[in-house]
């Protein structure tokens, strides 16, 4: 099940995403959280605390592929090599990433 | 075009939830299209609401089949209300009403996830529910004026 969370700044989104993601994990299901917000702080509501910092899953893990005139794109790297490289483990089955800096190279 | 979150999200095996930024209108549209669930956030305020209805039809348009409205900071039986008759009015269907809760800012304010800070604070019970009723599909929700 893939679950996107919107809403406007201040609307207490990233409490209500970071607080869910625990619930579902802690209902034994492992949980992939993405940090698609301009202003990362998924990590700290998640409950890894204000110091850490994580490095941001770079564009260069997608590539282009021209083929037939048509454009796709393909992971250049494993889900299972980008989530130990980038990915923090926070409680309850968590695994988070900071999905800033790649969800705008792909918009369209 | 696809963008590289969706493509991280389309080849994952896990439950994953992604925190998009505030406006779906601003979100890539590859990764939303990845997404088999909706939770559009909303407040008890006209702006917050208004945004919320936007986004609903956006979402529809892009082919994701399953769309919630989760009613945050809810101070009272006007506000509720207010956000059950704009939802109805707007076909998004409420899954979580979540009162007013000091316990966020209190956990905020000492960096700590509030769940950690108190696992029985009134956001985590409701969106406890919340989380079972995604999972498997049952109706659940509290009335969201801060009952235990």
């Amino acid at each position: 099940m893939k679950i996107a969370i919107s809403g406007k700044g201040g609307s207490g989104k990233t409490t209500i995403s970071a607080t869910l993601t625990r619930l579902i994990g802690r209902r034994g299901f492992p949980v992939l959280a993405i940090d698609g917000d301009p202003n990362p702080n998924l990590i700290q509501a998640l409950g890894l605390g204000s110091g850490i910092v994580a490095e941001a899953v770079p564009p260069n893990v997608v590539a282009r592929e021209d083929q037939n005139g048509a454009t796709r794109h393909v992971l250049t790297t494993s889900i299972a090599d980008i989530i130990s490289q980038y990915g923090l483990k926070a409680p309850d089955n968590v695994t988070v990433l900071v999905g800033t800096k790649v969800d705008h190279a792909g918009a369209g | 075009m696809r963008s590289i979150v969706g493509e991280i999200v389309s080849n994952s095996e896990s439950v994953t939830v992604m925190d998009m930024e505030a406006s779906i209108e601003h979100m890539s549209r590859g990764t939303v299209r990845y997404a088999d669930v909706l939770l559009v956030v909303l407040e008890p305020y006209y702006r917050s609401m208004e945004t919320a209805g936007r986004t609903a039809p956006l979402a529809r348009a892009l082919g994701i089949k399953r769309i919630y409205g989760i009613a945050n900071k809810l101070r009272g039986a006007s506000d509720a209300e207010a956000v059950e008759a704009y939802c109805r009015n707007h076909e998004l269907e409420l899954i979580a009403r979540i009162p007013f809760d000091e316990n966020v800012t209190e956990a905020d304010r000492i960096g700590r996830a509030v769940i950690d800070y108190d696992a029985r604070s009134p956001i985590v019970k409701e969106l406890s529910r919340t989380a079972g009723f995604l999972l498997r599909g049952a109706p659940a929700s509290g009335n969201g004026t801060g009952g235990n």
